[in-house]
């Protein structure tokens, strides 16, 4: 473990958001580690926790209701968990910057795009306000957009292009985490596979660490070098890609598996994951997945799974697998 | 831009055109008959029939109005009834006191009801936002006349430090634009807190923070530009009705304004000054709107689009 140079580590992250009609359990005892340059992809359904664990590195959370109740962020050994608003100021947009899902609704609307890219290194770096907008030029540059069109406003960009604009925003001042939060959910098939390709270039041009953070496995594959499953705020399953994708374990990824078309078997029809996901503010005390899970035993309804490994980094959380026999897999055997 | 403005004062003609007619109609269909409010009770009808021959109220409405437009391009509103001096001369001599109380309220209005309204927004559900959504529903709810007599007796007849009314001296300002204000400030500073409740929650503003900007410069900056249109709107409203003259507080306070004189002059039948004083307000309106429109647009850059 030692040997792992990591740039961000998280462990035992809860968090809640209090409201007067309860309290919802976004994250529990979150973990997550993100090595040095790779590309760590955060998989997992709608209300699952992702853009939560992507905001709380940020601190980000909008409190009141969020709550960070405990556990530790730490990039690059710093704990970010007890830093002062003033010094996450510093961090935000510098170390750790985050692309939003949304284009759309993520640009200012009265500001010029150069402008918004410009306001991140001016509060950054020490320059002229000229200085900076030249930087912001180059940053639409890099992103594929004539600088000329810097001086326009959000609404006279197409979606493909806003969504470049927000990855020359969260790129400006060369940070060394990027959070990209379902970078291409908004936009068209087309955009997506360009937008994609620009930012694996500019991950390497920049060396940034990048957590992709998304729900699309066919973009994990395409990007991530590691692989984390996120089931009711928690992390179920985590591994290199290939680990993940040749040899899954929990039920709950073989089922987003499933889920997805079989190009050589067409006429196949799909096999969705039965039922919902469990009310985050009434969780089952056992595991999350046992009321959806088809390998649900008595005990997966009162504990909690620990950790079990395949190998030194792949591990799973489930009751399937404490008897040592994560390697052979059990999945589709019972 | 320029022709964006050229265009609506060339539109401005037709609505003069049309509130002018409209006004003549009304003031015809009135009961009262102003040559017998000159002449008095006592008067013969020779001599009331006499007078209306003077005065021209014998004639066709229509012609009546066809001639006094035609008086009206050549910048003559005619002459008031009961004055005895042009109408234009009258309103000019009252329509700077108007304007001066309208800019004193309008200042405070704003300089109050924009910190009111963003603290609110950004403090939602404390002390604070609750303190100032009861002060604001009273200032909404109160009669502006009765909270123009409280102050009257408290600051002018208990403590003496304001005159009870007219237009001398910065102290005589002080009591009719508070009590303008107050209410003002109270629409102003609710519809500035929830446009802001409104875009604080928006994605950019969350780019923003993301980015390392300060909050205070979010706010500022980021949230409050994009919570200013709805802001512009109800201020322009007001600001259109100060300049109209407050009828209430000008008359509560003895303030020698164009609404009083309007007041006055629809009471006693005053046709000319009555219309003089329904033009003033019809192009203090449209003025005011067309700079409330440019204003959006520099608010935002999205209408100024639309604009050229």
């Amino acid at each position: 473990m030692s040997e792992k140079n990591l740039a961000v580590e998280i462990k035992d992250l809860v968090v809640e958001y209090r409201t007067d009609t309860g309290v919802v359990q976004a994250l529990n005892h979150f973990e997550l580690e993100l090595e040095k340059g790779k590309t760590l992809g955060l998989v997992g359904e709608t209300g699952a926790g992702k853009t939560t664990a992507g905001l709380s590195m940020l601190r980000l959370i909008p409190d009141p209701p969020g709550v960070i109740v405990g556990g530790s962020i730490k990039v690059d050994g710093e704990e970010y968990l007890t830093k002062t608003e003033k010094e996450m100021e510093h961090i935000r947009g510098k170390k750790v910057s985050m692309i939003f899902q949304d284009p759309m609704t993520a640009l200012n609307p009265v500001f010029t795009v150069e402008d918004q890219i410009a306001e991140s290194i001016a509060l950054h770096e020490k320059v002229s306000k000229k200085e900076a907008i030249a930087k912001a030029g180059d940053m639409l540059e890099a992103v594929g957009i004539p600088r000329a069109r810097g001086k326009e406003y959000p609404h006279q960009f197409s979606g493909g292009m806003k969504q470049r604009v927000v990855i020359a925003i969260a790129l400006a001042c060369s940070p060394s985490i990027l959070i990209a939060d379902e970078p291409t959910t908004a936009l068209d098939v087309t955009i997506q596979a360009q937008v994609l390709e620009m930012m694996k270039d500019l991950k390497k041009k920049y060396e940034t660490s990048l957590l992709l953070i998304t729900h699309d496995l066919g973009v994990v594959a395409e990007i991530c070098d590691d692989v984390s499953v996120i089931y009711a705020g928690t992390v179920i399953e985590h591994g290199s890609l290939e680990d993940v994708f040749n040899h899954p374990r929990h039920p709950y990824t073989e089922g987003l598996f499933n889920s997805l078309p079989d190009l050589d078997n067409p006429t196949a029809k799909l096999k969705p994951i039965k039922g919902l996901m469990p009310d985050p503010s009434n969780l089952p005390k056992g595991c999350a997945f046992c009321p959806r899970c088809e390998y649900a035993m008595p005990i997966c309804e009162t504990e909690k799974p620990g950790k079990s490994f395949r190998n030194e980094e792949h591990y799973v959380r489930c009751h399937l697998y404490e008897n040592g026999d994560a390697k052979e897999g059990r999945i589709g055997k019972i | 831009m320029l022709k964006y403005v050229i265009k609506r004062i060339i539109a401005l003609i037709p609505v003069i055109l049309g509130v002018t007619l409209v006004v003549f109609l009304i003031m015809q269909l009135a009961p009262g008959d102003p040559a017998r409010m000159i002449l008095g009770e006592m008067a013969t009808p020779e001599e009331v029939a006499q007078l209306r021959t003077e005065m021209g109220l014998d004639q066709p409405v229509l012609v009546r109005y066809i001639n006094y437009m035609l008086d009206f391009c050549r910048g003559d509103l005619g002459d008031s009834y009961f004055k005895h001096r042009p109408v234009l001369d009258e309103i000019l001599d009252r329509f700077p006191y108007t304007v001066r109380l309208a800019a004193v309220a309008a200042v405070l209005t704003v300089v109050m009801s924009i910190p009111i309204g963003i603290l609110a927004a950004v403090k939602q559900n404390t002390i604070f936002d609750n303190a100032s959504l009861v002060v604001t529903l009273f200032g909404i709810s109160m009669p502006v006349f009765w909270l123009g007599l409280l102050l009257i007796i408290l600051f002018s007849l208990k403590l003496g430090w304001f005159p009870t009314g007219g237009a001398e001296g910065w102290r005589s300002y002080v009591l009719p634009a508070f009590c303008l204000a107050f209410s003002n400030m109270s629409t102003v500073a609710r519809t500035t807190r929830s446009s802001m409740l409104e875009t604080i929650r928006q994605d950019y503003v969350r780019t923003a923070a993301a980015k390392g900007v300060p909050h205070r410069t979010v706010i500022a900056r980021h949230a409050f530009r994009n919570a200013l249109i709805p802001t512009i709107t109800v201020i322009g409203i007001q600001m259109s009705q100060l300049l109209g003259g407050s009828v209430v507080v000008e008359t509560v306070f003895a303030w020698p304004g164009v609404g009083r004189l309007m007041i006055d002059s629809i009471n006693s039948r005053d046709t000319p000054m009555v219309l003089g004083c329904i033009i003033l307000l019809t192009i203090v309106f449209s003025v005011l709107n067309l700079i409330i429109d440019l204003c959006y647009g520099f608010v935002d850059p999205r209408i100024k689009a639309s604009q050229s």
